[in-house]
């Protein structure tokens, strides 16, 4: 166990928590819980903006997927940065002038019903647990590399899930937006500096940005995988045909145990060779494979090269989940509604994608270079991690962060990337909770169930929902290693962040874009829209997982879109055209639609707060 | 006020046939706004445009220009794998940028025609 990392992380714990009871005093009123009064300046919200937005996936999962994939996995940090311009182009400010406190309350002010609001909530968590699952397996694979040891008699992974889901429980109910800000704000600033810190080891150990990129790809890209004995042994199957694939030298059906025998050394394949000759079928091994190319199939797969994770359809739709999947995330949202302006809310956008570009350049460097550190610690025996590794390739790539950081910079560095983990999952974590608090508490309690309800009572409710959201993410978090998804996906914390965006932006952005930027959108066509795009991009995603798990075939229509890794692709457009032709066919725009267009793109009520601040500025001197 | 609209936001009403939001002291007409509305859409849609063009413009040339996915031009950096790891980043950063100053000056822009229309209309008491 690395002492110096677990003082870190309990230090990083400490302060979370003395800043959220720090800030109790300024969540008395419902503004206060949800929205910190609406008083976060640009700069400070930027850093809160990207602390929310800079989950385990980006801190674990983006130098994790440059490691495994070389330049697919690198789109992972572009595109994450990129869907910040639909952000600051289309929804921020008109979002901001239009008020409210949440998404949902947009959704109902736009088009003035309650199934609207109420779908829009529904989505608001669906979009929220499918973000919170990787923050929750984060924090079992994390706690896993850093400790080592279970709790109370759970085992590591679900120490960590649990272990982090009751500090955010605590620290969320207790801080409200305020505690949550002000943590976000720090941990983003600590998680910044563990990549950079990483990034400065990694060149003052020698690293070449240019020189690594070419020796990663002067042989074909390998990975590892966990695989049981008779998945090894069985004949690799054509995925549309479903027939044996024929190995052209040998006439024999192609299988993973000729890749592996090809790929490994012969030192690392004689362990594979021992645990087949055990007997066991069910036995399961790691093995090193050399990497095929979906997007160029006959070219070899090299690591500045695309083509590792997606083929032609999967390279566009990818781009599109990531860069439409921001506008789509709740958490991110609401944010904008703290901002004191619109001109603040994009001024804020400005400053996030310094922070965050800044960042995601910093990752894939992390991951090339670790592919390079581990591998060259593993062949002279000076490596020390106990992240478990084949030829020198880690067998989860998702350990990659406090493994680099072990190998870099000691115990010390390794702390301090596993407390920027650990700042990652709560920064992201507080806004996940408070946004399905908002949910719940703000959006079907004071609108539907309890409408006179006072200030004091309104804020135990959100705290009710906060403690609720975190014990069912519990639940989702402790179940994923059971459902075999970490062995059926690598990279999986950032693959799963990526289906909440899909679902995001197949849900939510159709109708945030037709909703402010065309008057003719009825309350009719929004709701089929968001029906479509909420239930396609579900359907295909689960669709995709069964596949992976090999529940369905890869062949007809399910295999089909099951095929899709990114639904957006369709579920995009499809759900963007609903709304177009449904709201052609309805025509009902509502009857106060002057009105709502003179609040989304109004500059009245700016003005009027200008003033108002002004005034408060001149009676404080 | 309708239903979905809450009262804190201002106060709608109808003058010479034209729909006016009063905030504080503050009026929004519906003509001030539409063109707001215009300037503010053409400002977004032709930066969107170009943002989803070069986006959408790195998978095409990943999938179909070889010297541009393939042919290595600095060390081990290909120019895709180069754009996609620090170009895209700065050319983010410009036109957010740029997008922002554009924007804070059509909000200038629109407020002093705001303040002109208000002051107009207070001097014919149309709205208070």
């Amino acid at each position: 166990m690395n002492m110096i990392a677990v003082y870190l992380v309990v230090g990083l714990i400490l302060f979370t928590i003395a800043l959220s009871v720090f800030s109790r005093r300024f969540t008395r009123t419902t503004a206060d819980f949800y929205l910190a009064g609406r008083k976060i300046g640009a700069f400070t919200n930027a850093s809160a903006i990207s602390g929310d937005y800079l989950s385990a996936a980006s801190f674990l999962g983006v130098a994790a997927a440059v490691y495994a994939s070389g330049l697919d996995g690198v789109w992972y940090a572009a595109g994450f940065a990129g869907g910040f311009m639909v952000v600051v182009l289309f929804i921020a400010s008109p979002l901001r002038r239009f008020g409210e406190y949440t998404v949902a309350d947009f959704a109902f002010g736009r088009f003035g019903t309650n199934r609207m609001r109420l779908l829009t909530v529904l989505s608001v968590l669906l979009v929220s647990m499918f973000y919170m699952a990787p923050q929750m397996f984060g924090a079992g694979t994390t706690w896993q590399v850093l400790v080592g040891a279970g709790i109370l008699g759970m085992n590591p992974y679900t120490s960590g899930v649990v272990v982090v889901a009751g500090i955010m429980m605590f620290y969320v109910a207790v801080g409200g937006m305020k505690g949550t800000t002000l943590n976000q704000v720090f941990q983003f600033w600590w998680l910044w500096f563990a990549m950079f810190l990483v990034v400065i080891f990694a060149f003052g150990s020698g690293f070449s940005y240019p020189d690594a990129l070419a020796r990663q790809s002067e042989s074909k890209l390998t990975g590892t995988k966990t695989m049981s004995v008779a998945d090894l042994t069985a004949p690799i199957k054509d995925p549309k045909t479903g027939e044996p694939v024929i190995n052209e030298e040998t006439g024999q059906p192609k299988t993973a145990y000729d890749n592996a025998k090809a790929t490994m050394s012969p030192a690392a394949f004689a362990k594979v060779e021992e645990v087949i000759a055990a007997g066991d079928e069910t036995a399961k091994v790691d093995v090193l494979l050399g990497q095929g190319n979906k997007l160029h199939t006959l070219r070899t797969m090299l690591f500045a090269e695309p083509g590792h994770r997606y083929n032609p359809l999967d390279q566009f739709s990818m781009v599109l989940a990531l860069v439409l999947g921001t506008a789509g995330l709740p958490h991110i949202l609401n944010r904008y509604y703290t901002n004191p302006s619109g001109a603040a809310a994009r001024r804020s956008t400005f400053w996030v994608l310094i922070f965050i570009g800044t960042f995601y350049i910093f990752a894939p460097i992390v991951g090339l270079a670790g592919r390079g550190i581990i591998s060259d610690a593993v062949s002279n025996g000076t490596y020390n991690a106990t992240a478990p590794v084949v030829d020198g390739i880690l067998v989860k790539a998702d350990q990659l962060m406090p493994t680099i950081g072990l190998m870099l910079g000691g115990d010390w560095l390794m702390g301090i990337v596993t407390a920027g983990a650990f700042a990652a999952m709560f920064s992201t974590i507080g806004g996940l909770l408070i946004a399905a608090a908002s949910a719940i508490g703000h959006d079907v309690y004071e609108k539907y169930i309890n409408t006179d309800a006072s200030e004091a009572k309104r804020v135990a409710v959100a705290k009710v929902s906060v403690v609720s959201f975190a014990l069912i993410a519990l639940g989702i978090g402790i179940g994923i290693p059971a459902s075999g998804l970490d062995k059926a996906y690598p990279a999986l914390i950032a693959m799963m962040v990526t289906w909440a965006f899909a679902v995001g932006a197949s849900a939510f952005v159709p109708v945030l874009l037709t909703g402010i930027w065309w008057k003719g959108t009825t309350e009719k066509g929004a709701l089929a829209g968001m029906f479509v795009g909420l239930s396609g991009s579900i359907s295909i995603i689960f669709l995709n997982i069964l596949m992976q798990l090999k529940v369905i075939p890869a062949t007809g229509v399910l295999g089909f879109f099951g095929a899709l890794t990114f639904p957006v692709i369709f579920t995009f457009p499809v759900a963007l055209l609903t709304i177009f032709l449904v709201s052609k066919f309805d025509g009902k725009v509502p009857d106060n639609i002057d009105e709502i267009w003179m609040r989304i793109h109004g500059t009245a009520s700016e003005r009027h707060e200008r003033d108002v601040e002004a005034s408060i500025a001149k009676a404080a001197k | 006020m309708s239903e979905g609209i809450t009262s804190e936001k201002g106060k709608v009403s109808v003058v010479n046939g034209m729909s006016i939001m009063t905030v504080g002291g503050h009026i929004d007409t519906m003509e001030t706004v539409d063109i707001v509305f215009k300037e503010q859409r053409k400002l977004s849609f032709t930066y969107g445009a170009i943002f989803f063009v070069v986006t959408l413009a790195v998978p095409a040339s990943s999938v179909w220009v070889e010297s541009w996915y393939a042919t290595p031009i600095w060390g081990g950096f290909t120019w895709n794998y180069l754009f996609v790891s620090l170009i895209y980043f700065v050319f983010l950063w410009g036109m957010a940028w740029s997008f922002s100053k554009q924007a804070d000056k059509l909000d200038d822009r629109i407020n002093s025609m705001a303040d002109a229309a208000e002051a107009e209309l207070k001097k014919g008491g149309g709205a208070s």
